[in-house]
């Protein structure tokens, strides 16, 4: 099985890019991945699939103007090629007047390292967890998901003299249980390494909410007090992350926080931060320029402290990179990619014991942005949506779709749990974050199971 | 190119796969965004690497590699085997395969300019102009100019004795408009959201387009939007552009209809559908004016091609005739289950992933008259333009969908603009509720790059060729 090239490999590629003649300064940046994913569907592995991919991404700069080109053959041979391209590209576009330098040499924190068993998992590994979870399904029911196992190692080297490498590792087992009368309910664990994953409790748990969720009762849209589980409230969350937290935005007067900093737009309960080097999160200690990673107060005790930011959009703000650049050219601008909401006191039983009338959400579904600066988005529940009346799970509802500002949610927070989760969209972004309790969420809509 | 395919295909049968093909896929990409007459980023990117899949043990395996050595596509194929027998831990009826007649060829999408051989110097020049163009319009943030080339080269072999070489190449570009005020953002795109028109072409796509000639209109339509009302919250007759009915046919009717969605495949990730395969003949999807072709032969759509990632012909297949359903998107894994032969629509996003059933152009068939007669016969209604939003339920039922402006129609003429416009449906109901499809004078095939499906996750080059459409009793301005 592949393994992570490691630094003196990584240099000596790069090399062959960083002594590009003609280039004012040249950045190499490698992302290798490894790694396999079987797939399950009507309670039996429908797709299995393993894969190795490098992506060799150089930058290269002539006077403020800039080109980058890609490649995946990680030699230096294709090092040097990709050069060549991104200078060709940098000696006819416009200049950028905002382009501030490369990142000077300077120290990266340790990353966690990687785990060898989840870089090296087998496919009969991951069958015989998928088996196991699959075994937990009573007669009449069936589990589809997902299991995963991945290693990569990101690394960097630039002409200013930095220099980061970094290995890491996620595991994944995520399921999704339908049974009778339209009950279904989902289940996941994201961790660093695999033996966290436990598949006998990740099937029990999505088994047991679509026991619970058998014949869902119709039900009316309007506003309902909510208690969304962690994987609902990771929505929320990363959608913040894009609409809300990224220097670019904020600068541009595009983002829902834009010149609203010191000002309150959350519950006092609320804490959000940025943190790649927080042991329950998996993340790259340096970002994608060479800038070490540290934690980021975005929103503190409801208050709005500030955005992320890379080096261009730092320097347009007149402050300092917080280490958020992503992989170049990036437009998109600075983005958070460990986002973590500090948790409460309240146990999730507890939550649903404080609501008089209202809904218990397992996950929400394909949310999208309605409105950008008001940060109104939409979406559908999914596996799992409860009715609570009298502080009690009253039966199972049908699946409704929300369209709500999430600022507004986060003003109406009146509890947070005490357990956080860890959920991931997409490799090297991973959320950290606890149940809420909030008042008036606005459903707009019903479907049909 | 195409002997590694072979040499995979025959490493893998040597192992005791009962099937097996391989792709080595070449991709290059070209992005180019200008930001107000600056370079927002460029960037070039190649990639290449071969996926081979395998049927052993009844089950399918498949891996991917980068590295093109002989060594290391055997042990390529050597994994791909062992993780199909991995998979048969879990009881399954063996997979069953559609028969194919073995085809052998060569094929490249038509073009007329190698987008990739144009000077950059060209290509950048006019999307400065189309910026500076929407910048000569006052109260504009940000003048956004877009152009994507793609190129994708597949030698496929199989063990059954195919063996094609096929090129696509797709062009494209846009030009957005940004207007911002105080807790409002507004957005003007033409000809289309998302980086513009993309299409099976060469570069003399992009320069039909008009990017510099529609600039000044774009931006004075967002700059306009700040000072326009919300769209009002209400049951009303609704028209759609056809921009706006190239997302409805994705997500509606698309996905809908894919086969492996049908079987429950993709239940875990982004769900099922409410169709199932006894629907077919009799499931009443919309009115008499709905009719919905897969077509994978049409010219200049992204989902064109010669053959599909499994060797199977292009075709154009029927979903829906008149309203009613009478296909699926199928592969030969899905259709052998409903006694079919496979519809073609099996694509890989690359050669890092495993083929699945993507959308090819599904396209809502042309009717009679223009977006104007529809308007013009409208008493009262709401016209809305241009995607800005999408999402739609686990099954394909409930969908909200955003668009970048509307106008409120008034005996046949659009009156005022509103802006930040939404409706809301079920998906039959609102497809059965269509009572005008305009011509082919009006039809558009539009490109959709960024088709999400599968884990690991893929994306697909996917086309919708549309016209504009009437709708009625729909609820618009959907409010929280």
């Amino acid at each position: 099985m592949p393994g992570p090239f490691g630094p003196e490999e990584f240099a000596r590629v790069a090399e062959a890019a960083l002594e590009l003649p003609g280039a004012d300064g040249v950045e190499v940046l490698l992302i290798h991945e490894w790694g396999g994913l079987t797939r399950f569907a009507n309670s039996t592995i429908h797709q299995s699939t393993w894969r190795e991919d490098t992506d060799l991404r150089v930058r290269v700069v002539r006077a403020s103007r800039i080109g980058v080109a890609s490649t995946n053959a990680f030699t230096p041979e294709g090092a040097r090629e990709a050069a060549r391209s991104a200078l060709e590209m940098a000696s006819v576009v416009p200049a950028d007047p905002l382009f501030p330098g490369l990142t000077p040499p300077q120290p990266t924190p340790e990353g966690a390292g990687l785990d060898e068993r989840t870089a090296s998992a087998s496919p009969d590994e991951r069958a015989e967890g998928v088996a196991a979870l699959v075994a937990q399904c009573p007669p009449g029911y069936a589990a589809a998901g997902a299991f995963e196992t991945l290693g990569s190692e990101v690394a960097l080297a630039n002409t200013e003299g930095q220099r980061c490498w970094a290995p890491l590792t996620q595991a994944s087992l995520s399921a999704v249980v339908t049974g009778p009368e339209g009950g279904s309910g989902y289940a996941e664990t994201v961790a660093r390494r695999v033996e966290e994953l436990d598949p006998v409790a990740i099937g029990r748990r999505a088994v047991t909410k679509a026991e619970r969720s058998r014949a869902p009762a119709p039900i009316e849209p309007g506003r309902y007090d909510v208690v969304l589980e962690p994987a609902a409230v990771a929505t929320l969350v990363a959608f913040l992350g894009w609409l809300g937290f990224g220097g670019r935005e904020l600068i541009e007067g595009r983002s829902c926080l834009s010149g609203r900093r010191g000002e309150r737009v959350a519950a006092d309960a609320v804490t959000i931060v940025d943190d790649a080097l927080a042991p329950g999160t998996i993340g790259v200690p340096f970002d994608f320029e060479g800038t070490p990673k540290r934690r980021v107060e975005l929103i503190s005790r409801g208050v709005f402290v500030d955005g992320v930011y890379d080096r261009r959009t730092a320097r347009q703000a007149g402050t300092e990179t917080t280490g958020h650049a992503l992989p170049p050219p990036n437009p998109d601008g600075p983005f958070p990619l460990n986002l973590a909401m500090e948790p409460g006191e309240a146990s999730l039983e507890e939550m649903v014991a404080g609501t008089e009338r209202g809904l218990l959400v397992t996950r929400f579904h394909y949310a999208n942005v309605v409105h950008p600066v008001a940060s109104v988005i939409t979406g559908m529940t999914r596996d799992g949506t409860f009715l609570i009346e009298r502080g009690e799970i009253a039966r199972p509802v049908r699946n409704l779709r929300f369209t709500q500002s999430i600022l507004e949610a986060l003003a109406n927070v009146v509890a947070v749990g005490r357990e956080t989760e860890l959920a991931s969209e997409f490799f090297f972004s991973a959320s950290r974050v606890p149940a809420l309790r909030i008042e008036g969420f606005a459903f707009t809509g019903v479907s049909d199971h | 190119m195409l002997d590694l395919a072979r040499s995979a295909v025959e490493a893998a049968r040597r192992l005791g796969a009962d099937h097996a093909d391989a792709r080595v896929v070449r991709e290059t990409t070209e992005s180019i965004t200008v930001r107000n007459q600056e370079m927002e980023g460029i960037d070039r990117a190649s990639s290449e690497g071969i996926g081979i899949r395998v049927l052993a043990a009844g089950r399918w395996g498949f891996a991917a590699t980068a590295r093109l050595e002989e060594a290391e596509i055997a042990r390529t194929a050597e994994l791909a085997v062992r993780i199909a027998r991995a998979a048969s831990r879990l009881p399954k009826e063996p997979v069953r395969l559609a028969e194919v007649e073995p085809v052998t060829g060569t094929w490249h999408s038509p073009m007329q300019e190698d987008p990739f051989a144009v000077p950059l110097e060209r290509k950048i020049a006019l999307l400065v102009e189309a910026t500076r163009r929407m910048q000569t319009v006052k109260g504009l943030a940000f003048a956004e100019a877009s152009a994507d080339l793609f190129r994708r080269r597949t030698f496929l072999a199989t063990s059954e004795g195919t063996a094609v070489d096929q090129t696509v190449v797709h062009t494209g570009a846009g030009i957005q408009a940004i207007a911002v005020a105080e807790g409002e953002l507004q957005r003007r795109s033409y000809p289309n959201s998302f980086r513009g028109h993309i299409a099976a072409a060469g570069w003399e796509h992009v320069e039909r387009l008009g990017l510099v000639e529609e600039a000044e209109r774009t931006a004075a339509e967002a700059v306009e939007l700040l000072r326009a009302r919300e769209c009002p919250s209400e049951v009303t007759t609704l028209v759609l552009d056809s921009g706006q009915m190239g997302l409805q046919v994705h997500e509606s009717i698309g996905h809908a209809l894919e086969l492996d969605r049908v079987l429950g495949m993709e239940e875990a990730y982004a769900g099922s559908s409410f169709v199932r395969p006894d629907d077919l003949g009799r499931l009443r999807y919309g009115s008499p004016l709905v009719s919905v072709t897969a077509d994978a032969t049409i010219p200049g759509g992204l989902g064109t091609f010669a053959w599909d990632d499994e060797g199977v012909p292009a075709q154009r297949v029927p979903l829906i005739v008149d309203g009613v359903l009478e296909g699926f998107l199928t592969s030969r894994e899905t259709a052998v289950v409903l006694g079919l032969r496979s519809g073609g629509a099996m694509r890989a996003d690359g050669w890092q992933h495993l083929p699945l059933i993507r959308m090819t152009n599904v396209n809502l068939e042309p009717r009679e008259g223009t977006l104007a007669d529809i308007i013009g016969d409208t008493r009262d209604g709401i016209f809305m333009a241009t995607n800005s939003s999408w999402s739609i339920d686990d099954k394909r039922v409930n969908f909200q969908f955003g668009c970048e402006i509307a106008w409120r129609i008034k005996h046949g003429r659009l009156t005022e603009p509103y802006r930040n416009p939404t409706y809301t449906g079920v998906t039959t109901e609102f497809w059965n509720s269509c009572d005008a499809v305009a011509g082919r004078e009006d039809w558009t095939l539009w490109g959709t790059p960024n088709c999400g499906k599968g884990q690991p996750g893929q994306i697909a080059r996917v086309g919708h060729g549309v016209p504009p459409a009437r709708f009625r009793d729909v609820r618009v301005g959907v409010r929280g």
